[in-house]
């Protein structure tokens, strides 16, 4: 009896004991799964950007419209007559402006080119003060009366005028923040800016452009100012055949830099250009005419595939971004606030 | 009268001689492609297989080919006929192309001579608008050779009354497209002597 007693208290004690051993056993490491079309994202390797950055949250960045700065030449020809009597001065002014593409303006007038007899004076750059100084003609007694109360002055400039334009395209871009979207990016809509009057260079001022607060949480901001844009058509013969091809390319060449917005450090700065071509053969002799909207759009393509090189090239984005960036914009837009989304009837 | 008889008879026997050869028609056989040609001392079927073998295995080795990770791109430029003969040196390159493609180590873009079948196909397909866009073979994607192939033949031609002696040059040269480097160059030497 007493034998059966301790068998069974020490049945209950090793029965004790394997249950604790149980409950005190850590699970078993299950292997990460690897999840079947899912590709793990490169190690970012900025070190403006480290990797905790990234992993926790994605960094948002604004891309703007690419500026552009235009000169444009305005061909001027004054002819101011004063007329002094005792104490009064009167004025007669008389400007002749003609406006000309800067690089007619040079082919022509201004270098003494072909076009230049068709323009009425020789022009000088308006800009430069000794250009401009006023030149006293001497007094023509048949044309002009020189007493001692009055004298009349006569004056003529001719010139040009350097007249910038500054503005934005708002269709290269877009490509581009598709990139940055795809590369797990949070893309922000960044103000447009208009040109002031008299604007300057200070337009491209993006560092008082973050300051004013035009590109709103972004912790980058992308900018490009457009440095060339050319169209070109050429013609040429195909060696071994009867045939000719003709080339039509839109080229626009864009320089880009990416800033930091908190500390206005410059984390990428490349040149990027884009290139949309249109080979016809015997087009010159079929009088082809390429579609402008589909160059600007091979154009705009190229240009994106340019800056993600050299994005990639400088550690900003990676060349494998996985699935980690689709899958972080994803729970981005899951994770947004029901009350801002709007329904549409 | 009978030397007259004779003569008749003989003629006839001749004419019928005659007869039989021009009613058994000509004689074909068909001869072995590759045996050795030995018909007259010029340039034949013989010169340009012993030409084409020796140059293809010799291109073979040359170390732009065997040392390129892809095969490379190969184009067929001119090979000039610097010999008093007419000799169709296309067909001599056709011949090297044909066994270096069996290789499977090089491959060949079109040649300048096949450039006029090429940009007919392509203006068909891009310019007639009957194509199914996704299927078309678009203008611009042709692939550029990274080499050409070009050389020569020549030839020293020596007569005497009862011998005539001929000595073939073919040089061919491999010439990188980008660098203008010459990567590879062969020759083959044949001489011929026919005795009367």
């Amino acid at each position: 009896m007493q034998l059966i007693k301790r068998t069974l208290l020490v049945c209950s004690w090793f029965g004790l004991v394997a249950l604790l051993g149980c409950a005190s056993k850590p699970p078993a490491a299950v292997p990460e799964q690897a999840i079947v079309g899912q590709v793990p994202a490169d190690p970012p390797k900025n070190p403006v950007i480290n990797a905790e950055g990234l992993k926790a949250e994605a960094k948002s960045i604004a891309v703007t419209d690419i500026y552009f700065k235009k000169e444009g030449k305005n061909l001027v020809f004054i002819e101011e007559t004063r007329h002094k009597t005792n104490n009064n001065v009167t004025s007669t002014i008389t400007p002749k402006t003609i406006e000309v593409d800067a690089d007619k303006a040079d082919a022509s007038a201004l270098t003494g080119g072909p076009n230049s007899s068709q323009l009425p004076v020789k022009f000088t750059n308006l800009a430069d003060p000794q250009s401009t100084a006023p030149v006293i003609t001497p007094v023509d007694p048949q044309s002009s009366s020189n007493s001692a109360d009055s004298e009349t002055q006569s004056s003529k400039k001719s010139g040009y005028e350097s007249k910038m334009e500054y503005g934005e395209l708002r269709y290269l871009a877009n490509p581009i923040r598709g990139l940055l979207i795809k590369s797990g990016y949070k893309v922000v809509q960044a103000k447009s800016t208009v040109a002031m009057p008299n604007q300057g260079d200070e337009y491209f001022d993006i560092v008082k452009r973050i300051k004013a607060g035009d590109f709103g949480d972004a912790n980058y901001v992308l900018y490009g100012v457009m440095t060339e844009v050319s169209v070109t058509d050429n013609v040429d013969d195909i060696p071994g055949t009867k045939s000719s091809s003709q080339q039509v390319a839109f080229e626009v060449t864009v320089d880009f830099h990416v800033v930091d917005t908190q500390t206005n450090q410059i984390v990428a700065s490349f040149i990027a250009s884009g290139e949309g071509k249109e080979v016809r053969i015997d087009g010159r002799d079929n009088n082809f005419k390429p579609s402008m909207a589909k160059l600007m759009k091979l154009a705009s393509l190229d240009l994106a595939e340019d800056v993600r090189k050299n994005l990639a090239a400088q550690n900003f984005i990676t060349n494998n971004p996985g699935s980690a960036g689709y899958e972080r914009n994803l729970k981005r837009r899951l994770d947004d606030d029901a009350s801002t989304l709007k329904v549409y009837k | 009268m009978k030397m007259h008889t004779k003569t008749i008879q003989l003629s006839s026997l001749v004419l019928f001689a005659g007869l039989l050869a021009a009613c058994s028609g000509p004689q074909v056989r068909y001869g072995d492609a590759k045996a050795v040609e030995t018909v007259n001392a010029n340039y034949g079927s013989t010169d340009l297989q012993i030409i084409a073998e020796a140059m293809t295995r010799s291109l073979l080795q040359s170390k732009a080919i065997s040392g390129s990770k892809d095969a490379p791109i190969v184009t067929l430029a001119d090979v000039k006929n610097k010999t008093s003969e007419y000799i169709d040196t296309r067909v001599i390159t056709d011949k090297i192309r044909t066994q270096l493609m069996k290789s499977g180590q090089v491959r060949f873009a079109v040649s300048v001579t096949e450039m006029q079948n090429q940009t007919d196909e392509l203006k068909r397909q891009n310019q007639s608008g009957l194509y199914k866009n996704s299927t078309i073979a678009k203008t611009g994607n042709m692939q550029g050779a990274q080499y050409r192939i070009e050389g020569s033949i020549a030839s020293i031609v020596k007569n005497t009354k009862d011998v005539k002696d001929v000595y073939y040059v073919f040089n061919l040269n491999l010439i990188n497209n980008e660098s203008g480097l010459l990567e590879w160059a062969d020759e083959k030497e044949i001489r011929k002597t026919a005795t009367r």
